[in-house]
């Protein structure tokens, strides 16, 4: 219920956006209004470890908190943090509460039609995880099984492509929800992102749970509000010049275990 | 990852009621005042009056606050009216809550029995003296154990104000789980904050009620 009529919403914002836009009233002065005010705002996670977390201080930390750092040293203005949801962080972008979004936000169509993206700053994969004991091998045998995933991440969009009408799919609002619905056993299996699946397993290693099905390979990308090319354009320079110096693949090792690899434009 | 202590966990979810406090705070009293000016419009408007008061009480009984929160902040600013998380939160609890005592208040009104207004009326009353005097002591206490109900609601409702970036018990309860994976540990401890909070109130118009009960008589 809730869900349905937050759908609602946001494509009624989108639109209102969308109209605003149409009118001339945001212009692309996004990139002066930051150098002017020497302050940016950008959105990030603060569920998603390790892109974005909490310390025992509540300070957000991961690899989309130190880009958010790093994208507002490069500019050389002050980074002002806003922690976002996974259901509410293009709304935040949107009615301009943000200037940016690093928060895991991957690619897909629909986005497209009400943000824009830079190049992608990190890797990032979708998949169903479950117990070793449970034979998962292709989306058929995903019948009758029940699956965690959290609502509206692009894992969700996969998932509901590929399963069978007879797989019961657990929708939660976030991801803490998800995982917390699959570690106590309410689901049998999680579809979710590689990261927040290693910390699972890493905490709870009497579930034995592995890898079982991609979903999708899917890296991060920024977003940026739609027509604001020369914020986009100046946040590519820096991503650029990060992937060629190195600091994209230092992040990714530091939070990943991983360089950043091959990352598309 | 992280280590978080069970002292790390309960301290930063007590800073957190904090703002679950001060939501609340915000909530009783902008609710508590404007749901009484709508009370007494209601009682001696018009009939416009009493219309458009009724209307607003439907609108607002009528949608998730989630929705109020959701479009107060996120609306106007795609409006291009940009509001801060306090206002909107504020302004959305004020409305919330107004409208629901509003309503209760009036239902408590309504249930003193018609010859009171006649009663007072007839020795020479007038109509801010009836209410004043008659009808408003009578329904007070007619009102403690919903009004309360109530409160324990807003103060359970105003988790829903997350949406909009504020980091109350909930919330920081749903980062701390990320961050630690302990989700039972977590929210027991929340259990027991929002326990703690409602549960004195609770007592306390219990106490109300009897001593009043016991006066009335």
């Amino acid at each position: 219920m809730k869900q349905t009529f937050l759908r609602a919403l946001f494509a009624a914002l989108s639109l209102s956006s969308v109209a605003a836009m149409s009118g001339g009233a945001a212009a692309q002065n996004a990139l002066d209004d930051i150098m002017k005010g020497k302050e940016i705002k950008i959105a990030i996670p603060t569920d998603f470890p390790p892109y974005g977390f909490v310390g025992t201080d509540l300070k957000p930390q991961g690899l989309d908190v130190e880009m958010a750092n790093y994208i507002g040293a490069k500019l050389g203005v002050k980074t002002e943090l806003v922690p976002v949801t996974s259901a509410n962080r293009i709304p935040y972008l949107q009615t301009k509460k943000a200037d940016l979004v690093i928060s895991t936000l991957g690619k897909n169509p629909d986005r497209e039609k009400v943000i824009d993206f830079t190049a992608a700053y990190s890797p990032f994969f979708q998949a169903i995880f479950g117990p070793k004991n449970v034979n998962v091998k292709s989306a058929a045998d995903l019948a009758g099984k029940s699956i965690a995933v959290t609502r509206g991440a692009i894992e969700d969009g996969e998932l509901t492509k590929l399963v069978p009408a007879t797989a019961d799919v657990k929708r939660f609002e976030d991801n803490n929800a998800t995982v917390s619905a699959f570690v106590s056993g309410q689901t049998v299996l999680l579809a979710t992102g590689a990261s927040v699946a290693g910390n699972m397993m890493a905490r709870n290693p009497n579930l034995s749970v592995e890898y079982k099905l991609l979903l999708k390979d899917s890296p991060n990308f920024i977003g940026v509000a739609k027509g604001e090319d020369k914020l986009r354009l100046k946040v590519n320079e820096i991503i650029a010049d990060a992937k060629k110096s190195g600091d994209l693949d230092k992040m990714a090792q530091k939070w990943l275990g991983r360089p950043a690899g091959d990352l598309p434009n | 990852m992280v280590e978080f202590t069970l002292w790390d966990i309960v301290r930063n979810l007590g800073l957190a009621a904090r703002w679950t406090v001060a939501l609340s705070i915000v909530a009783f009293i902008g609710g508590g005042i404007v749901g009484l000016l709508m009370l007494f419009a209601r009682i001696g408007g018009g009939r416009a009056v009493k219309a458009l008061i009724a209307g607003y009480v439907q609108v607002f009984q009528g949608t998730p606050l989630l929705m109020q929160l959701f479009l107060v902040y996120f609306g106007l600013a795609a409006l291009g009216l940009p509001t801060s998380a306090w206002t909107a939160a504020a302004v959305c609890l004020t409305l919330y809550a107004s409208a629901f005592l509003a309503e209760i208040w009036r239902g408590c009104v309504d249930s003193v029995p018609r010859g009171q207004w006649d009663a007072a009326k007839s020795i020479g009353l007038s109509f801010t003296q009836q209410l004043r005097w008659i009808i408003l002591p009578q329904a007070g206490k007619i009102a403690i154990a919903p009004t309360v109900g109530f409160l324990v609601q807003v103060i359970k409702g105003t988790a829903l104000a997350s949406i909009i970036g504020f980091v109350e018990l909930t919330k920081a309860a749903q980062m701390i789980t990320n961050a630690t994976f302990k989700p039972f540990v977590v929210y027991t401890v929340v259990a027991l904050f929002y326990f703690a909070l409602c549960y004195p109130i609770s007592w306390w118009s219990k106490r109300l009620e009897m001593r009043l009960a016991v006066s009335g008589r």
